[in-house]
This record gives structure tokens, sequence and C-alpha cells, in this order.
């Protein structure tokens, strides 16, 4: 029974990590832009779904409202900002750290400092018994959500023309341009979808890792090991490498205590040795 | 050409002359402008608040301060004829940033005393100043770290907390938990930073003691996002669960200790109420109900002054207070009867040390007085999560009056212990060790 749980809770972080390094994967995958500023789009997507929930007392519109919010926010960002330095890496990581510090200081002005939990849907609101303990049965709607991103995202790209053309960026912009693809409108588009799955992922965690000033960097952190070991640019490397990572910090955690902070970043190390572009990196 | 140009050069130097002045006008404008203010502003008491208003602690400093000038405010910032002016910095929680700014005050706006803080690491880093540069230093903020008000290497003359120390809190916990609770075998988790096992330690150390043992101990890093991993793996034959989990990590382990099934198997005994912080407490629900935890204060006590103050912070904040808003208060008291019984004089800045060492007064923790070291003795309490007329409330059901920093033990006693908590991360489950003497 134990080992039931700690698959499912290792899953269960996964899905949130795969909604946060989906985004951080097609972004640099597309545009080369290593975007710091995701920390961010987790943290106030949170915030703004904390809003919307006092408002409304609605999970899924705080769902809706925080996606299309802050995909509205990433569209700007990068039209008026990031489009200034295309492929210039310095400016644009300098940059999105900036933006960074800025959501970060607005988030404590606006929504304070104390930690919150989002409250969780009432159905969601209870444990199925598991041996002695019980499990939580919004984590496992974690996990359904989570499975429905990832294919759909996966269907998108393989099956609709904007993912095909998506493809087409990836592997290279200029001549998907040449060949009459809108590549500056792409950008836009996926930049904004990558803040707006942040953002759901700030709301969906937000019942259950709370909102707090400086979750924007530590989840930022561990996206940033997900995309690393799964392979930047790769929507299965982000899924697979969320799986991993979340299984590992969960059976490192409870088994291997003593290495608690690390049992992400050695199993990261290791990889990078073995396959310096992740499990599934391009060369 | 020659007259040309050395009539251009002629004028440029004269500009560049004009411009000079022109700074230098303005540079006596601001420099003028500070000690030029109010005609009284000579004599003021002036008091440099060092707290963190941004980043990860600013609602503690935030708190502390609202605390602070709740008091001054409530003697119309006036004390035997002196004004007092508060000089308030922010120290981002970074112990460089906080000795930057504790000399800017002194230094340049002429603080005469310091106050607030609340990282222990701000704190040692601004006890030395303090003791290097002679300036008093009243902590007020949560910075608990136990052997800054202790003989020894850290001892500073030039200090008093009024707020508390690390392990009086858990001493009281340990104490309950074997005397009133009859536990005699619990596990212990804590987050694993110097604070930590700082408190865990001294729990264990004291519950040893009494005769109980720590059975399992479990170190989640601080800002563990997911406490499954450590709740599945908690020792089932232990009585209870001893946590120290401050900040948003007490928030989730409060939550996912009742979604995994631990509420009513295991009772939690949450030391310095991490998990029933006042504002986690509504989010919480009904999952914190019956959560045990150890203080020194709860908004709860029925005291005049407690109750005085619970309303006029609720005006300003909007929100019942914490500890922090007490410790501040207490801290600007401790000010004020200082400079009162000085006459505010504080050249003598030793006078002032003994003026503030002998202050004794009612505060909304209780009655508030100070060791021949600086640091407070004041009660502890033992409150339980309930409903109270429909809201979730720490109440209090068991206190420790005249609780001193080496409580339960005396000062010598505590000195012949050879462990420190430093040594100890690990060995918690080891009475022996724990109580071996030097």
């Amino acid at each position: 029974m134990i080992w039931v749980i700690h698959i499912l809770n290792g899953v269960a972080f996964g899905m949130l990590l795969f909604l946060l390094a989906a985004g951080l994967s097609l972004i640099y995958g597309l545009m080369k832009i290593l975007n710091l500023t995701h920390g961010s789009f987790y943290l106030v997507g949170g915030y703004i779904g904390l809003s919307v929930m006092r408002l409304t007392g609605s999970f899924a519109l705080a769902l809706v409202v925080a996606a299309i919010a802050i995909a509205v926010i990433g569209a700007a960002i990068e039209r008026f900002f990031l489009r200034r330095f295309h492929l210039d890496e310095l400016p644009q990581t300098l940059l999105t750290f900036g933006f960074l510090f800025i959501f970060a200081d607005l988030s404590l002005w606006i929504w304070g400092g104390d930690p919150i939990m989002l409250t969780m849907p009432q159905i969601f609101q209870r444990s199925v018994p598991m041996g002695y303990f019980s499990y939580p049965i919004y984590r496992l709607f974690l996990i359904v959500v989570g499975l429905i991103i990832a294919s759909a995202l996966w269907w998108f790209q393989e099956h609709t023309r904007l993912g095909t053309m998506l493809r087409a960026g990836v592997d290279d912009a200029e001549i998907a341009r040449a060949l009459g693809i809108n590549v500056s409108l792409l950008f836009t588009l996926i930049y904004a979808t990558g803040a707006a799955l942040a953002a759901v992922g700030g709301v969906l965690a937000g019942p259950v890792l709370s909102l707090y000033p400086g979750a924007d960097f530590d989840t930022l952190i561990l996206a940033f090991v997900v995309v690393i070991v799964g392979g930047l640019g790769s929507l299965r490397g982000a899924l697979a490498g969320a799986l991993l990572v979340g299984l590992l910090d969960d059976f490192g955690k409870a088994f291997f205590p003593e290495f608690a902070l690390f049992t992400v970043f050695v199993p990261m190390a290791f990889i990078l040795v073995v396959r310096p572009t992740g499990l599934f990196g391009r060369r | 050409m020659t007259d040309k140009n050395s009539a251009t050069a002629e004028s440029n130097a004269n500009a560049r002359r004009a411009r000079r002045d022109a700074l230098c006008a303005i540079a006596a404008v601001f420099m003028l402008g500070a000690p030029g203010l109010p005609a009284h502003a000579a004599d003021a008491i002036k008091v440099g608040v060092l707290l963190p208003l941004s980043g990860n602690f600013a609602a503690n400093g935030q708190q502390t301060l609202t605390g602070i000038k709740m008091y001054f405010d409530s003697i119309h910032n006036e004390v035997a004829g002196h004004k007092i002016d508060l000089i308030v910095e922010d120290t981002q929680g970074k112990p460089d940033v906080a000795v930057t700014k504790a000399r800017k005050e002194v230094e340049r706006d002429g603080a005469q005393v310091l106050s607030g803080i609340v990282l222990s690491s701000e704190a040692l880093a601004v006890n030395d100043y303090s003791r290097q540069a002679e300036v008093p230093l009243v902590l007020s903020g949560d910075a608990g770290v136990d052997e800054i008000t202790m003989p020894g290497p850290l001892a500073n003359p030039y200090l008093v907390r009024v707020s508390q120390n690390g392990r009086t809190v858990a001493a009281a916990a340990a104490e309950w938990a074997y005397k009133t609770k009859g536990w005699r075998k619990v596990a212990v988790l804590g987050s694993d930073y110097a604070g930590g096992v700082n408190v865990n330690y001294a729990f264990a150390q004291t519950f040893c003691m009494l005769g109980g043992k720590v059975i399992q101990e479990e170190w989640p890093p601080l800002n563990s996002l997911d406490y499954g991993p450590y709740l599945t793996t908690l020792d089932r034959s232990a009585e209870a669960l001893v946590t120290f989990t401050p900040g948003a990590d007490g928030l989730r382990l409060g939550q996912q200790y009742a979604q995994f099934g631990l509420k009513g198997k295991m009772p939690v005994l949450d030391i310095y109420a991490g998990i029933a912080y006042e504002p986690n407490l509504g989010q919480l629900g009904d999952a914190a109900l019956g959560v045990y935890s150890s203080l020194f204060y709860t908004p709860m006590l029925k005291t005049p002054e407690n109750e005085a103050f619970v309303a006029e912070f609720k005006k300003r904040m909007g929100s019942l207070p914490a500890n922090e808003g007490p410790n501040g208060w207490a801290g600007a008291h401790a000010i004020a009867d200082a400079v009162k019984a000085v006459n505010g004089d504080l050249k003598d800045k030793l006078k002032f040390m003994a003026a503030l060492k002998a202050v004794k007064f009612a505060s909304p923790k209780g009655e508030i007085v100070l060791d021949k070291y600086g640091q407070v003795i004041q009660t502890m309490y033992i409150r339980e999560v309930e409903k109270v007329d429909g809201q979730l409330a720490n109440v209090p059901i068991a206190s420790y009056p005249h609780v001193d920093q080496f409580w339960p033990f005396t000062e010598a006693e505590y000195a012949s212990y050879k462990y420190s908590w430093k040594e100890m991360k690990g060995s918690l489950t080891d009475c022996g060790k724990l109580l071996a003497k030097k």
C-alpha cells in the first residue's frame, strides 16, 4: 500500500511539473528563449486564480481566467519586449529575469506575504482510505488533468496545422518563414500558450503546494531540472522528465531522507553526464 | 584661432564652474535638510528599526512593525518630553543588508538604539555591529538563536531581547507532552535548518531529561512542497508527532497531515505554531481542529492588555495578531520605559542598558521581565485549535509562567551538557548523547 501511495504521489507531483516544463520547453524549442519569467507566470496565475475564487467561489472559472489573463500578459511581454532581442540570448535571459523580480514584488504588494492555500472544489476535499493512511482525491484529480493536458498538447503538436507549423518553426525558423509561415505570430502564440500552461499549473498546485512569495523561484528551479532531464524543446521529454523527477523526489525523500535536498539534482547530474542533451533532446 | 580657442576653453571652464556650484548648492540643501527639520529634533530619541519588509519574511516584518508603531502611537510618540523618531529600514531578510542598514541608521541618521530583526542570521550580524559600535540593540522580532543571550563568545552587553529564544518554547512543549499528556514515545519532524535543529534538539533534550524518548526524527528541507513522503514513513508506534515547520511549510504540512489520514490517529504538537499560525487557521479549516501548539502568546488571552491590543491590531491590519505584533509592542515598551528611567539621556549607554534590563511591565503576552543577560522571562502557553463563535482559534489550555532562557534547567545544569544542538542533528533519538555531561 505504501508503494502505491508513493507512486501516486510522485506521478501527481510530476504532472504539476509537466505543466510548467511543457511551456518552458516549447518556448525554448521554438524561440531559444530561456524564459525565467515562467516562475512568475506560475505564481501570478495562482494568485489571479485566488482572487477569482474569492470573488466567485468557482475553481473552474479560476482556472480559465488565470490562463487567459496570463496568456495576455505573456503575449504582451513577447510582443513588446522579447521580440526586440530575437536570438540574442543574454539580453533575453536578463529581461525575463528582470520580469521575474518585478512580478515577485508586484505580487507581494497586491496579495501580501502570508502563504495562501487555494480552496479546492468541495468534491475533491476527501481522501480514499489506503491501509493505515489515506490518499487525497485531489491528487488523483491532478493526475487525470495532467494526462488530459498532455494528450491534448500531443494531439495539437502532431495533428493540427498550427502544430505542424510549430514543428517546422522548431526545426528551422528561417526556412519556415521562407515557406510562408507567419513565424512572428507563431512566436507570440506559443509564448502565450506556455505562459497559460504555467498559470494553470499555479492554480492547480494552489490547493496542494500553496502560494507564497518565493514560490516562483522554487518551482522555476524544478521546472528547469525537468527540461534538462527530459531535453529542451521536446514535449515528450518534458513529460518523461516530469514523471521521473516527481517519482525520484518522492522515493528519494521517503527512503533516503538524508539526501532530501538533492534527490532531484544528483539524477540530473548523472543524466547530463550520460546524455548531455537530456533524455529526448536533439543534438 | 588661438584667441577663439582660449575663449572657448574659458567659457567651458565657466560653464563647468557654474555646474559645479549648482551641484554644491543642491548638495548643501540636501545635507542641511536632514538635521534642520523640526526645532526640537535635536533632543528627539531616534530609534532605528530593522525589519524585512520585502521578500519571504515581509509578513513577519510588517506585523512586528505594526506592534512597534502601536505602542509608540499609544504614548503619542513622546517619552519624558522627548519625541520618538522611528527610522525604519528594510533588511530584505539578508544579514549583510541588515548590517549596512544598521550602520546607515546609526552613523548617518543618528539612531541611538536599534530594534526589530526577524532572522537569526540577521540578528547575529547586527549583534556583532552593536557590540563593536556600542549601540544598544533591543531584539523584538522572531530571531531566536539561543546563544546570543547566553554567556559565551556571542555575549553582548549592548543587547536585550524581549521576543523569545528558540529553546524555551520547545522545552514547554516537552514538559506538557510528558507530564500532562503522558506521552513517552514521540516522532519529531523539523524543517532542516539551524532554527529547526535548535528547536527540536531543545524538545528532545527536555523530553529525555523527563524520561521520554524521541523514536524517530525527520528533517524535510525548508520549502518542502510535498510532505507525503515524510508522513507515510512515520513510525506508527509514536504516540504523537512533534513538529517545527515555519512559514508556508506549516500550512502545507497541516493540510497534508489531514489529507493523508493521520488526523485522529496521531496527535500533533506544533512547536512555535507553524501549522496553527493565525493566518493559516482559516485556510486549513477543520483540518486544523485539535492541533496542539506551544508558544508564548495567543490572541485568545483574556487580559485587559491583550484584549485592547487585539482590538487595535485588528483595526490596523484587518486580521488577528500572531506572535510578531506583541513582540514588537513589547520591544517598543521596553525602549520607552528605559528612556524614561534615564530621563532621555542616552549618552551613558551602559546605564541605559541597565535601565533596559530592569524594565517590568504587563504586555499582551503577559508580564515581561528580563534576566541579567537581557533575555526575556515570560509565560509559555500550550494552545489547542478549537472553534470559538464559529471561528478557529488557538485556545490556551495550559500555561507555564516565568520561563527563563534555561528553563526547566538551571543555568549551571544547562551549561553542564556536553553537546550543543549543532552536533545533534541525527542523534535526537539517543537520550544518552543528549544528556551526556561534560
